[in-house]
């Protein structure tokens, strides 16, 4: 075990964790010069793309240090969005030590502490790296002491390195050897193993990754998860060297896989414990959640017909992501759907990416939304994610929502227009504290339903690109809470309603209309876009109506292109949805989501 | 009724700059070698079958051709097809070809009637239309068709000119109801890609009028020159008495049979469509070698002839057939699209009848969206 080490990078979105991961995999000889790809623990075509990592990944690697003796080390390598938070924590309890990586450039930022936070939480030994030294604007002495007074942490013996250029992996590897803690754990004791994560195979089902704590896992064991008190029987263990590749056990210590005939990813939870059915463990390991839903939109096909492939594809989704709820849903203007719940935006923009990439789905979402506590005049309770159920005003006693912990770090002139940002956005115990010189993190409580819309957009636009962000849930606090309709010559467009601050009702239903009104194609009447809450119209926009789209010829027999102009057009309008008489395409649908600025 | 022929002359001597037709400047050797093509086209194109009521004689400009080529021509197409005795034939004339002897030698050729490119009666328009002949010129040549006898004279018009008003428009079609013009086409100007005005409007010196202005031309032609006397049949035609109805053109909406020779025709034989090349040398080296010189050919299902019977329904008075479209077709329109039209119908688009669903002016000045709003299947 002595010859074991288990770690983590943790980093802000962008400053190389993925291709520091490539270059140590690479430096170890795991794979292949022809078999190499970038980021080659992504696996998903959506996280190579946009160069995030969704789902947890390890490898593990056999380095020969400077002293000449061998060890196994297992990178796992995490989500760094916020989104994915619950995966991290359960990667995190896995290591004994991480990497934090620093843009040598862009310095520490928001997502930096929070995982930063994160590991220290679970009593992680933490190496400062700091990365990218080769770039023209890099500040080494700036980030150090960034990284002593932001973080508080020693960075004398920080590690400097270039992933992108190979400069300096040694010196990472023999830092992971030399200054991170061997795991510890009792191979006969009885078994403990966590589950980090989970991926779904077509032929296998659920493969578990896990990291044995305590005892040993072996084929042919019967075990039981704790905290679903499900059982089942080992089919095959293994260590994760970019394939699987199968061994006889997985001892205290280890980190590898596990199959054990789970159907679908969805059957277990992540952070769940594996123990030995006969002889479980006293407790399982701490720390355990099932990853709850914050933000929920409904999802429909653009055409009806579409339906049974949406609900294919959403259960095939869920067979490896977990997290993601769904249930049926309709709508009078968009037909049958699934309201679906997310763990944030960037998961919600996820599903919805994969859905139309690798199922070829045309979608129209509502509007995100949180899910809000709703009393009762009668004393019940009722928790709302869906403006549709949203009961009676006359009825409700109170309406709460979720409140969040943010924190965006920024250089120091730009807190101004920060500070606005966040009181437009309703966020109260605004404050803030300098960190290193011209450097400041600004804390604010806000109503998580302020941060949904479009706050990260505005975030990048204000501190023109500078700022960054992150945040906690923190409780639900008292709000004034309406639903807002928008009608479409007088008909309710039920996908577009939403629920918001009374203060915001206004200008949020007034940008709604402005944008419906640009994107929706004049017809051959006059189209009123209003806003309401209840009877009342607080907003109002008029798209006038066109009188004349005839061609002026159809002449010498050439009618065959015209029938096939004709054609086009009608499929083009299979992609609208008919409100009442009004057309509405799908362009509008998803413009009205956006923001202001973009 | 019987089939129609059209009989394409892509010869001009200038091109205009809003044309995108099929047209050449080519001269008299061309010109020649095409009259013989028409002779080996028609005899090749016997093999259809179809006898004909209507000769059509388009382009280009037919009356570029010389009086005995013409001849040549319909000589041709009578001796290599079944041509109906008492067939009308038509033939589409500049003002600038009109002249007492052409006018003689047309009645000549048994021409009943006449299509005689005015464009305009307003010298700057036909200025901006790049036309070789004046208004004074359009006026002389429309008095000698009448005196040389033809009872069946048509002009065709262009509006939607940039800058051009209310009262300048009006008064050209009160001019040619003055003039007792027969018929009267009306085209509202349309910027082609590929044409002077294309490129033109690609380097944004020329654009065109706005449609709520466009709209109201066009519902200002149909509305003044049905005060003035003339009916309007079809999106862009009118007139003075039923019988002066284009009876070659109504075929093409009707989904009658048509056949047509020269370059760039298109035929329409049983569920055939076919068209020929565009190009004057492409078509000729064909008919020359003994080919049919087609281009492509498209065999229509029931689904597309009934989308087109609905899409050309819709853009004249007349309407759809609905009781056409349930026998041939089996759709039944009215059931189909219950909502629809009844809106249509409210909003004084559209007007059902017992077996007719007839567009109103303002339905036919959005013809385009009617035919695209109509279900013809569950």
């Amino acid at each position: 075990m002595d010859n074991v080490r288990t770690f983590c990078i943790i980093a802000h979105i962008d400053h190389g964790k993925s291709t520091l991961a490539d270059r140590l995999i690479q430096h170890c000889g795991a794979v292949e010069a022809r078999d190499f790809r970038d980021q080659i623990l992504d696996s998903m075509d959506i996280e190579r793309e946009r160069g995030i990592t969704i789902k947890s990944n390890s490898v593990t690697l056999d380095y020969v240090a400077r002293d000449g003796r061998s060890y196994h080390l297992n990178l796992i390598d995490t989500p760094g969005h916020v989104d994915f938070s619950h995966e991290v924590r359960r990667s995190l309890m896995s290591c004994e030590g991480a990497l934090l990586l620093v843009d040598a450039s862009q310095g520490v930022e928001a997502q930096t502490v929070a995982n930063l936070y994160l590991a220290l939480e679970y009593d992680l030994e933490i190496v400062p790296v700091i990365n990218k030294i080769d770039l023209p604007s890099a500040d080494v002495e700036r980030v150090r002491a960034e990284i002593e007074e932001d973080l508080g942490l020693d960075a004398d013996d920080a590690v400097l390195c270039s992933a992108k250029d190979g400069v300096g992996i040694a010196d990472v590897l023999e830092a992971v050897v030399h200054r991170l803690p061997p795991p510890t754990g009792d191979l006969a004791a009885p078994l403990k193993a966590l589950i980090f994560d989970a991926e779904y195979d077509p032929y296998r089902g659920a493969v578990l990754l896990v990291r044995v704590m305590e005892g040993t896992l072996r084929p042919g064991q019967q075990v039981l998860l704790m905290h679903t008190q499900a059982h089942y029987q080992v089919e095959e263990v293994g260590l994760l060297q970019l394939r699987r590749v199968r061994t006889a056990e997985l001892g205290a210590g280890a980190v590898g896989y596990l199959i054990a005939g789970v159907k679908a990813v969805s059957d277990i939870d992540v952070g769940d414990t594996v123990t030995e059915a006969e002889r479980p463990a006293a407790e399982p390991v701490p720390g355990y959640r099932p990853a709850k839903p914050v933000v929920f939109s409904s999802i429909y096909p653009m055409s009806n017909e579409e339906y049974p492939d949406l609900a294919k594809a959403l259960e095939k989704l869920k067979l490896n992501d977990a997290a993601l709820t769904y249930d049926k849903d309709s709508s009078a203007a968009l037909g049958f759907g699934f309201r679906c719940g997310f763990l944030g935006l960037l998961h919600l923009e996820v599903v919805q990416e994969r859905l139309r990439r690798e199922h070829d789905l045309s979608l129209i979402l509502s509007a995100p939304s949180v899910r809000y506590r709703v009393t009762l005049a009668d004393g019940s309770v009722r928790w709302i994610d869906n403006p549709s159920e949203f009961p009676e005003p006359g009825s409700i006693s109170r309406t709460e929502e979720p409140f969040i912990r943010t924190s965006v770090m920024m250089p120091e002139r730009y807190l101004g227009p920060v500070m606005e940002l966040c009181r437009e956005r309703r966020g109260v115990k605004t404050g803030f504290h300098y960190l290193a010189v011209g450097r400041v993190e600004l804390t604010s409580e806000m109503p998580l339903a302020d941060v949904l819309f479009d706050f990260n957009d505005r975030l990048k636009s204000v501190t023109q690109g500078y700022g960054s962000f992150d945040y906690e849930m923190l409780d639900y606090r008292d709000t004034d809470l309406v639903k807002v309709d928008i009608l479409v010559n007088g008909e309710p467009v039920d996908a577009l309603a939403q629920l918001v601050h009374r203060d915001k009702a206004r200008p949020r239903a007034l940008h709604y209309c402005e944008r419906l009104a640009e994107t929706i194609p004049r017809q051959q009447f006059k189209i009123a876009i209003q806003g309401a809450i209840g009877g009342q119209i607080i907003a109002r926009t008029t798209i006038n109506a066109f009188r004349k789209d005839v061609t002026a010829k159809c002449y010498g027999g050439d009618i065959t292109r015209k029938r096939k102009l004709l054609e086009k057009q009608k499929k083009g309008k299979k992609r609208m949805k008919m409100v009442g008489s009004v057309e509405i395409p799908q362009s509008a649908f998803v413009a009205v989501l956006k923001t202001d600025k973009d | 009724m019987r089939a129609g022929l059209y009989i394409h002359v892509p010869f001009c001597a200038s091109v205009c700059p809003y044309c995108d037709f099929a047209v050449t400047l080519a001269g008299e050797e061309r010109r020649r070698a095409y009259v013989a093509g028409i002779e080996r086209e028609a005899a090749m194109a016997a093999a259809d079958g179809l006898s004909f009521d209507t000769i059509y004689l388009g382009g280009g400009t037919p009356s570029a051709l010389a009086a005995d080529q013409l001849a040549e021509v319909l000589a041709a197409v009578k001796a290599g097809l079944r041509v109906e005795a008492g067939a009308w034939t038509f033939l589409e004339v500049n003002p600038e070809d009109v002249s007492s002897a052409s006018v003689r030698a047309w009645r000549q050729l048994g021409v009943r009637a006449v299509s005689l490119g005015v464009q305009a009666l307003d010298g700057e328009a036909l200025a901006f239309l790049g036309r070789r002949h004046t208004a004074d010129g359009a006026r002389r040549a429309l008095d000698r068709l009448r005196a040389g006898g033809f009872t069946t004279v048509s002009i065709d018009l262009i509006y939607g000119l940039p800058g051009q008003t209310v009262a300048s428009w009006s008064r050209q079609l009160e001019e040619a109801a003055a003039r007792a013009v027969d018929h009267i086409s009306c085209y509202q100007l349309t910027i082609h890609r590929g044409t002077v005005f294309g490129r033109r409007h690609a380097r944004g010196e020329l654009e065109a009028a706005p449609e709520p202005a466009q709209a109201e031309l066009f519902l200002l032609t149909h509305r003044r020159l049905a005060e003035l006397g003339y009916q309007g049949y079809e999106v862009s035609n009118f007139a003075a008495a039923p019988g002066h109805r284009s009876r070659h053109n109504i075929k093409y909406w009707r989904h009658l049979p048509y056949l047509g020779l020269g370059p760039a025709a298109h035929s329409f034989v049983g569920r055939r469509r076919f068209w020929n090349h565009r190009k004057l040398r492409i078509w000729q080296r064909a008919v020359d070698a003994g080919r049919r010189p087609v281009e492509g050919v498209e065999e229509l299902a029931d689904a597309d002839l009934a989308l087109e019977a609905v899409m050309l329904g819709l853009r004249t008075s007349d309407g759809v057939d609905l009781e056409a479209l349930r026998s041939r077709y089996g759709i039944d329109l009215v059931a189909l699209n219950r909502r629809s039209i009844e809106r249509l119908c409210d909003s004084g688009h559209l007007v059902l009848e017992a077996d007719r669903l007839r567009p109103t002016v303002s339905g036919m000045a959005i013809a385009d969206t009617l035919a695209r709003s109509l279900e013809l299947a569950r």
